[in-house]
């Protein structure tokens, strides 16, 4: 079965790390991402994870400008290994997204990275296989996110549609990716998220949805950090 | 690594929103959290918390020589410069993480 899948060159991954979200309404407020989880940072962990998973994949990470002092004192202790690079985040989250595309772009452009994941800062409990898994399957099919049917009862047990709750790491082909933010950069469009911009541009780019994970909550309310502090205490802090 | 009360933006349930919440942490665990809006507050229960903060000093005191050895490795200097003023402080510290189990 395998021969009949046209030859593929070999991955070579960037992994993007979004955590310019401000807590700009309130001038004292820390970045969600900047919280300590577990005896490090969120946004430590949620690096952390993605680095582990593709070892010597570029890593970038958008912040908010004001972050930069932080960021820089954040990364030197708890991700020392690595070489992060830091991009200015913009006004939405797909802007962000476009900034880090943009950033990339020489090396997209010139074949050195043929597959982006887009990761949400705030979700530190995302596992090296999930990251492994989705960028494998962009790599094959030109997109993939992870996703988690919802439970219809939890919801509208009338509904028909099958409704899936979907999260990130959202893994694309690095080419489709970067004409699909030039494009929408051109012509103003703003996606709710990666995949929502990839659909708009590229239709036909398959998008496959892969099984998400329940551990890999998004820090939202307050409840969320107590339940990732649980799940840590639970792995052993290790992931 | 933190102080023992931070501020950031999280959604409140009551609220139905996006709102400045205070969070108390002692050592790596979270105390509580407080909407600063609505004043709804979450809490550990504490007899819970205090077995896991007893669980989580273990685990910090297990793996302090291992971390201490990698700052070592990473900035001696650093690390023996600030080493006297970090040992004096630390009873205060563990103190200050205990009081707040207790609030």
């Amino acid at each position: 079965m395998t021969a009949n899948l046209p030859q593929q060159s070999a991955m070579s991954i960037a992994v993007v790390v979004l955590a310019a979200g401000s807590g700009s309404r309130f001038g004292s407020a820390t970045n969600k991402v900047w919280l300590p989880l577990g005896g490090r940072r969120i946004i430590s962990r949620s690096l952390a994870n993605a680095i582990k998973s593709f070892p010597g994949c570029r890593t970038v990470l958008v912040i908010n400008p004001q972050d930069t002092l932080m960021a820089n004192q954040v990364l030197e202790r708890e991700v020392p290994s690595v070489e992060v690079e830091l991009v200015e985040g913009g006004e939405t989250r797909h802007n962000s997204e476009y900034n880090a595309l943009a950033h990339l772009a020489p090396a997209i452009v010139s074949g050195e990275i043929n597959v982006v994941l887009i990761h949400d800062g705030a979700r530190p409990l995302a596992t090296s296989l999930l990251f492994q898994d989705v960028a494998r399957t962009a790599h094959r099919h030109g997109g993939a996110l992870p996703a988690i049917v919802v439970d219809p009862f939890e919801i509208d047990f009338k509904s028909p549609n099958k409704i899936v709750r979907v999260q990130t790491p959202q893994a694309f082909r690095a080419g489709e990716l970067l004409s699909a933010y030039q494009q929408a950069h051109r012509d103003q469009f703003i996606g709710t998220d990666t995949a929502a911009c990839m659909e708009k541009y590229f239709p036909d780019v398959e998008n496959i949805a892969v099984a998400g994970e329940t551990q890999n909550v998004k820090i939202t309310y307050p409840q969320d950090l107590v339940i990732a502090e649980h799940v840590l205490e639970m792995r052993g802090y290790t992931e | 690594m933190t102080d023992e009360v931070m501020y950031a933006e999280l959604h409140c349930a009551h609220c139905d929103q996006e709102t400045l919440h205070a969070l108390v942490y002692a050592g790596r665990l979270i105390v509580s959290s407080t909407c600063q809006t609505c004043h709804l507050q979450m809490k550990h229960e504490p007899g819970d918390l205090r077995i896991h903060y007893l669980k989580d000093l273990e685990n910090r005191i297990v793996t302090k020589p291992s971390r201490l050895w990698r700052r070592f490795w990473k900035s001696p200097v650093n690390l023996m410069w600030n080493m006297p003023k970090k040992v004096f402080q630390q009873p205060r510290k563990i103190w200050r993480e205990i009081k707040s189990l207790f609030r």
